[in-house]
């Protein structure tokens, strides 16, 4: 095999992703009517705007070789305060602050602070206490979730003040802003992973953790900031879930960890950790949106998107395994 | 009993695991561009000692010196910035990424962009470049995770690494293990390298043959002490595996 068609099949492997996506749209466009439109794209990006920030912080916490079940609960915790405070029916508190604009970053700020707590609870109890992070994560899903029940009483918060609401509604080159805070966020993401030392360190950690001590890298503190980030990244998640939804809900978001854990994995993350890059998770997160706007369009019974999700799943892990055989032998 | 300047002195060194004694008093020194030869049996408490120094153990007593000083490291971070280079037996390679981020593990070079430290990648590839050139490694793309290398090319590059790195002190543990006849002379030969550029040196390795051509001095652990102690041209192969089996000292010569 020449260096320059081992060059090609790596770099296809590296980004199978985006080929798949490429693949799947163009079949959606031949064989579903309506589907190729540039509403119709501009709407895939737009749904999944909020997967897709929950999925960077799930997606750094797996490549640095650990687990967050709760983004999930984090997510509707943060979009619960934000509820609350600046929503001004139901429940709401309908805080309002002069300039209004003001309430933007304070909205942010709070959504983030509250999911950024949690994570340095994980982080605290996993890297610290040595804690195994899958049960510290799942009793977190659990008892996040609980504090928000708690807190609503089961009851929503509605009308978001118009100034945080602006996001969802303002549009630029035919998506909201919303949706751009998301590609955003994988675009700077992107680069600390693949650019700065930081990023370079998460990643060996989730390959050898032992090695990174012996260098010398500072590894419980990366791992405490990763928990951290995807605390407060998944409480960006819910500031944006209450902006699409103009209030916040007491079961908002549940069953989007699965999606997220679909994104991720569909997207080249490994589960073993050390293995994937954002783009790729983008790229899942795309997919999974494409899949369920096709569902949509076909009139197909909306509980099959769950079925259909399953599979991409399952699919994703098998693929991977093929992926790694394939490069064994381009090795 | 060397010609060499002391580096690092150890001093009745002791180690407990629950009830069990692993080292029972090691003291020795190691001068600066002396390379010692750790030797002794299995679970003699080599690989122990050698944690010890490079900060990955605390010992339950005992003290060393380094550079004169008091000296005791928390972690391979303050081993390693005091100057003190590992090479562990089972090697210290995150596979996932490729050779030069293996080699700058911890000491990335980078360039500020806006304020962020972002990596400084073609810099780096040119060092490692350079230096596996110097050391005659061949590996076919440095941009090539390590994954795909063989045990052999593996070893190579944590070798270099460390002769790169080199610092004040550096501790081999069964460093050639994976290495085949040429590559394990090479290694030899950087060893020497190294440590006429006055680091001091220290090899564990089970085979004879190897201690006798790199190092200034055998030092033999048996059952947690220190069971000889002697300049290489002063002893014999036959010697030393009979400090190593318990045998005998008488014919060892003179013991530390």
């Amino acid at each position: 095999m020449t260096p320059r068609t081992r060059r090609t099949l790596e770099f296809i492997l590296d980004n199978l992703v985006w080929f798949m996506l490429l693949a799947i749209l163009a079949a959606f466009s031949l064989f579903i009517p309506n589907y190729f439109q540039l509403g119709i794209f501009a709407n895939i990006i737009e749904a999944s705007s909020v997967l897709g920030v929950m999925s960077i912080g799930l997606a750094l916490v797996i490549i640095a070789g650990h687990m967050d079940l709760s983004v999930e609960s984090v997510a509707a915790l943060s979009a619960m305060t934000v509820g609350i405070l600046f929503c001004s029916a139901g429940i709401g508190m309908g805080i309002t602050l002069e300039p209004a604009w003001i309430m933007v970053p304070v909205s942010l700020f709070l959504g983030m602070l509250a999911g950024g707590i949690v994570g340095a609870i994980n982080g605290f109890l996993i890297v610290k206490l040595r804690m195994n992070a899958f049960i510290v994560t799942l009793a977190s899903y659990i008892w996040v979730r609980g504090i928000v029940l708690a807190v609503s009483g089961g009851r929503s918060a509605q009308d978001l003040a118009p100034a945080i609401r602006w996001f969802g509604i303002q549009r630029l080159l035919g998506l909201p802003l919303t949706a751009w805070i998301a590609i955003f966020c994988f675009v700077a993401f992107s680069f600390v992973m693949a650019k700065t030392p930081f990023g370079r360190h998460l990643i060996m950690i989730g390959g050898n953790e032992n090695a990174t001590y012996r260098a010398g890298i500072k590894v419980n503190r990366i791992l405490v900031i990763t928990f951290i980030l995807a605390g407060a990244i998944a409480g960006l998640s819910g500031w944006l879930l209450a902006i699409r939804t103009s209030g916040a809900t007491a079961n908002l978001g549940t069953g989007m960890l699965f999606n997220a854990f679909a994104a991720v994995v569909i997207g080249g993350v490994s589960l073993k950790g050390g293995v994937g890059a954002l783009p790729g998770v983008y790229a899942g997160v795309l997919l999974l949106s494409s899949i369920n706007t096709a569902i949509n369009l076909m009139g197909v019974q909306a509980n099959f998107t769950q079925v259909i999700h399953g599979l991409l799943v399952l699919a994703a892990v098998l693929l991977d395994a093929l992926k790694l055989r394939l490069r064994q032998k381009l090795a | 009993m060397t010609s060499f300047a002391p580096l690092l002195v150890l001093e009745d060194i002791r180690k407990n695991f629950g009830a069990i004694e692993a080292l029972k008093g090691i003291s020795f020194t190691i001068g600066k561009g002396e390379v010692v030869a750790l030797l002794g049996d299995n679970g003699a408490g080599k690989s122990t000692l050698v944690k010890i120094i490079s900060g990955g153990l605390e010992p339950t007593s005992g003290r060393m010196l380094f550079e004169g000083r008091e000296f005791l490291a928390k972690s391979p971070a303050e081993a390693k910035a005091a100057g003190i280079e590992t090479v562990y037996q089972d090697l210290s390679l995150a596979t996932n990424v490729d050779v030069v981020a293996n080699f700058f593990m911890g000491r990335e070079l980078t360039r500020r962009v806006l304020g962020i430290p972002v990596l400084d990648e073609k810099a780096m590839e040119a060092v490692v470049a350079k230096a596996l050139a110097n050391a005659g490694t061949r590996i076919p793309s440095l941009r090539t995770k390590v994954e795909h290398l063989s045990g052999g090319q593996r070893q190579a590059i944590e070798l270099n690494r460390f002769v790169h790195w080199g610092g004040k002190l550096v501790l081999l543990d069964e460093p050639f293990a994976a290495l085949g006849v040429e590559q394990t002379r090479r290694g030899l030969d950087m060893i020497r390298a190294v440590a006429n550029q006055g680091i001091g040196v220290v090899i564990i390795t089970h085979i004879m043959q190897q201690a006798f051509q790199v190092a200034d001095r055998i030092v033999v652990i048996r059952q947690g002490v220190v069971a000889g102690d002697v300049a290489r041209k002063d002893t014999s192969p036959d010697a030393v595996v009979r400090m190593i089996t318990g045998e005998t000292l008488a014919a060892a010569g003179a013991a530390g």
